[in-house]
């Protein structure tokens, strides 16, 4: 087999003011024919920048300081600007992670299309069919009709299809997708796995797929290249890489993945530490700092490569060492983890306990024309209804998991619970009290008993304010005086485990993992008996959310807390929650116990979303099209069952008449009028 | 790594910025310590010695009636100091308040300070100048009002967008759920993001503060003879030009290098603390 790529002792360094960072360090592998070959590690590990150097297209400050690349028989690394422009979209074209921004937004993709082609000398009209034929290859309906849209009439799902169509339209010889469905839903990553392997038949090409998501490459790759710190620690086949890992990062990392933990457990797995900087050239093992077998020849020597069979190879010193000694041997199989979190709160829930959070009929609307333009079109609906009807509960020492794609309304019926945005009907009681009639100073009263943590680690903390400030400000909002409000800060750095030291510093100067213990401390600096968590996950490296899960789990147990969690991520809410909630498009659709759900959901809906996660298990691929179709628009309901267009159990009932919300057993709700289970 | 110890060592790396920060830095210390650099009493006559050209004496000539430039020249330093420090600031924090209040608070008043904004930048500044002037007499609170009352639409606008843009930010929503009142959201959170631009902005308007009081000066609604000022001495100039070209050539000069100084300063902090406009280096 020929190589399409070859990739030898590549090395990439960013000029910074504070000097250079040595991103890539002695990088080879090689790709070969017709094969989908995934790059995986965590973030910061270098996986882009490896992609940007095959396309030559680092940033400025970047620079290859050595090593080689060839396509084919030809040195990249020698190309004119001329002969790069021919090898970009020819030969190798890429598919971008975000799809709303790697389109041009005012070009329809007709436009688009033939534009890529502007290489070839072919008439105008056969440019068109082959952007038609293109897009109708990536399962893009009418696309005679659809061709002339723009990005923004797409849905998400859509332009990234139309993204893949793009890349593949000129028959590259290699392809490569940057985490091409990390910004998508769960239902639409498994269309896209799906259709890049049905794609794959038809290809002469290779593809390269980058993704801190293991569940894709398990589900996609045929070769997994494992990254550390600028550095290749591991390379193999899939199966090597997911059923005999033998460097400790690539088995760290995969005991990481909540998805591959089948029993449901609180404590899960984590890599302690953090990805090194690479500002200086480091001596030793760079994983040697967070290794749990690391011994003293480690961090002084290099390790080199090691082959362990023709296609499976690794950097490690203690590899045939730790064999013989059959540590590694078992790291395979499941992990063993401390059993027993869970069940303390779920013990409870037929007995009498007290609901701590009762939620009935609440209705969150968005106005989105006024008086004046409602006058001018007055066939389009005034309000948008983003949660309708939803009633749940929270008990006492209890974590609910709200779940659904996005735009099902998880985030509005957040929001409004905390009254942070109106509410158009319903109740939302909290210790029997209701929020909605509440006003200013009860208000900010009930907001000590609630808090909240926000999707975006850093984001959500004031840029310009220094950690202590931001951990002593719940305290001054509130007047609130206990002693000495250092000793409190204090206090809360060591529940969350903080170290004192990071009190100077700002949001940006800390990482995803830290700036979210620094939202959980503020939210805990009140003692709220419950806390709305919005994506507590998202945007952490697998190794930190389990880091940040435990935390959760160790504070609930220690101060009697309870959660609502929102989440897309199924395996995290499946290890952190008691009982589920799954909304699409404004409804509770389905709400009962976690475990139940996951072994036999009741409603079409989680059964496709279950489905759809992808299992970190190259031999356990299936038939990812569970699910068809996207959410359709808020301001464009199906009639009867808003899930009946993707539904595969829809009848004729389900497209005329809403179903009612009805109880099963168990507390089990489901809102279908063919519930899978009786 | 603190983050201003960095932004500190990019600043003294752009050679504009260092040559702005130093022309800036003469202009407020000769401002400044004017009496006692200056070799004159800037009020003083010498009939004899009138239009004289450049001597030992006189570093930069006299004007008409025999008084030394150089020593003028730096007094009205003093003017245009004051002017530019008070002016800015004031005009900077109204503006700065009023926008971000139009950007945090509800639409009706938004609307309304808008509009305000709107109306008030409408006026040619001269015309208003010259219509204010017209109806309360000359002077220097006067010029101090106008170029108060025109530039605060500016920062105001500017204010209100970066505002707008804070407003629904996690951090803003985040601090909101913790229980914060506007005036502690404002005040604490949006102010210290909203700043920055401001800040840069205003050292940019040093300078077109600066000529709009030599502009009033020159054409004599700015402050009043005898005090000097380098609008004033350009008028003054202007006069005898046939005669001498130094005073025009002395009350330019300081008017050239500030708007220089100050122009190079704005455009290197801007480069500094707005990564976004930064290239690669």
């Amino acid at each position: 087999m020929t190589a399409v790529l070859d990739v030898k002792n590549l090395e990439v360094a960013f000029r910074t003011p504070l000097g250079p960072i040595f991103a890539l360090q002695d990088v080879s592998f090689t790709v070969p024919e017709r094969t989908i070959v995934g790059i995986v590690g965590e973030s910061g590990c270098g996986k882009s920048t490896v992609v940007w150097s095959i396309c030559r297209l680092l940033a400025e400050n970047g620079e290859i300081t050595g090593g080689q690349i060839r396509y084919g028989d030809s040195d990249v690394l020698s190309f004119t600007q001329q002969q790069l422009e021919n090898y970009r979209g020819e030969q190798v074209s890429i598919v971008f992670q975000d799809p709303m921004t790697s389109q041009s937004p005012v070009l329809s993709y007709k436009r688009q299309m033939t534009d890529i082609q502007y290489r070839r000398p072919d008439k105008r009209n056969k440019k068109v069919t082959r952007a038609v034929e293109a897009m109708r290859a990536v399962g893009i309906p009418d696309p005679e009709e659809r061709i002339n849209t723009y990005p923004h009439q797409f849905s998400g799902g859509m332009r990234q299809r139309a993204g893949i169509a793009m890349a593949m339209m000129m028959d590259p010889g290699l392809l490569i997708a940057d985490e091409a469905t990390t910004a998508l839903d769960v239902t639409m990553e498994a269309q896209i796995i799906q259709l890049i392997r049905e794609l794959r038949q038809d290809m002469n090409g290779s593809v390269i797929a980058v993704s801190h998501n293991l569940g894709l490459i398990a589900e996609l790759c045929d070769q997994v290249i494992v990254m550390y710190a600028g550095q290749i620690v591991e390379t193999g086949t899939v199966t090597d890489i997911f059923h005999n890992p033998k460097h400790p990062y690539t088995q760290a990392l995969l005991e990481c993945d909540p998805a591959r933990i089948l029993d449901s457990s609180r404590r899960l797995p984590t890599i302690p530490g953090e990805v090194p900087n690479l500002m200086s050239a480091h001596k030793g093992c760079s994983f040697a700092a967070r290794c749990r077998y690391v011994v003293d020849r480690c961090r002084q020597e290099l390790p080199q490569r090691t082959d362990v069979s023709a296609s499976h190879n690794l950097h490690c010193h203690r590899h045939f060492e730790l064999e013989t000694l059959g540590v590694l041997a078992q790291s395979s199989s499941e992990p063993a983890l401390k059993k027993g979190y869970k069940n303390s709160s779920l013990s409870k829930v037929n007995g009498e306990t007290n609901k701590l959070l009762e939620v009935k009929n609440l209705n969150v609307r968005y106005q989105v024309l006024d008086l004046m333009q409602k006058a001018f079109r007055r066939d389009s609906p005034m309000f948008v209804d983003a949660v309708i009807q939803a009633s749940l509960s929270i008990n006492q020492e209890e974590t609910l998991g709200l779940v659904g794609e996005s735009g099902s309304g998880k985030t509005s019926l957040a929001r409004g619970i905390l009254q942070l945005t109106g509410t158009a009907g319903g109740e939302v009681l909290f210790n029997q009290q209701d929020l909605i009639s509440l006003k200013g100073h009860q208000l900010k009263h009930i907001r000590r008993e609630i808090a909240a943590m926000f999707q975006d680690p850093v984001g959500s903390l004031s840029p310009r304010k220094t950690v202590g400030a931001l951990l002593s400000e719940p305290f001054k909002i509130h007047g609130v005086k206990l002693g000495s409000v250092e000793e409190e800060v204090q206090e809360l750095c060591k529940m969350v485990s903080l170290p004192l030291s990071f009190m100077t510093r700002y949001p940006h100067e800390l990482s995803g993992g830290q700036a979210r213990r620094v939202g959980v401390a503020r939210a805990l600096a009140l003692k709220p008996s419950l806390i709305i968590a919005d994506e507590p996950t998202a945007g952490l490296d697998v190794s930190v959310q389990g880091e940040i899960l435990n935390l959760m789990s160790s504070l609930q147990e220690s101060h009697g807390l309870s959660y609502m969690i929102i989440s897309h991520n199924l395996p995290v809410v499946r290890h952190a929650c008691d009982r589920l909630a799954i909304m699409y498009l404004g409804h509770i659709v389905e709400q009962g116990n976690c475990d139940d759900i996951f072994t036999e959901p009741a409603h079409p809906y989680t059964q496709a979303l279950i489905n759809a996660v992808p299992r970190p298990d190259p031999d356990k691929r299936r038939d990812l099209t569970a699910i068809r179709g996207e959410v359709p628009s808020l301001t464009n309901r199906p009639p009867g069952c808003e899930f009946h267009p993707r539904c595969a159990f829809a009848q004729d009932l389900c497209r005329t008449e809403p179903p009612e919300n009805h109880e099963l057993n168990n507390q089990r709700f489901v809102r279908c009028h063919f519930p899978l289970i009786q | 790594m603190n983050p201003w110890r960095e932004k500190l060592q990019l600043f003294m790396r752009n050679g504009k910025g260092m040559f702005g920060l130093v022309l800036v830095l003469i202009f407020f210390a000769s401002a400044l310590f004017a009496p006692q650099l200056a070799p004159h009493d800037p009020f003083q006559l010498n009939i004899p010695a009138r239009n004289s050209g450049p001597t030992i004496d006189y570093f930069v000539g006299t004007d008409q009636l025999g008084r030394d430039t150089f020593s003028r020249v730096l007094y009205g330093g003093r003017v245009a100091l004051k002017i530019a420090a008070i002016g800015v600031s004031v005009s900077l924090l109204i503006g700065l308040v009023l926008g971000m209040i139009a950007g945090y608070g509800p639409r009706w008043l938004d609307n309304a300070l808008l509009l305000f904004f709107d109306t008030v930048r409408s006026f040619p500044t001269i015309v208003m100048a010259l219509a204010v002037v017209a109806l309360t007499g000359p002077s220097l609170g006067m010029v101090m009002v106008i170029v108060i009352i025109t530039s605060i639409p500016g920062y105001g606008r500017l204010a209100r967008t970066s505002t707008l843009a804070l407003r629904n930010a996690d951090f803003i929503t985040a601090e909101q759920s913790l229980g914060a009142g506007p005036v502690r959201v404002l005040a604490g959170h949006i102010l210290p993001n909203v700043i920055g631009p401001l800040l840069i902005l205003a050292a940019m308007d040093v300078p077109v503060v600066v000529t709009i009081e030599a502009g009033l000066s020159f054409l004599g609604l700015g402050v009043l003879p005898p005090t000097p000022s380098w609008g004033s001495i350009l008028n003054e100039g202007y006069m005898v030009i046939r005669d001498t070209p130094w005073p025009v050539v002395a009350g330019g000069i300081p008017l050239v290098l500030t708007t220089l100084g100050f122009t190079f300063l704005g455009e290197a902090l801007r480069d500094v603390f707005d990564p976004r406009l930064r290239k690669g280096y």
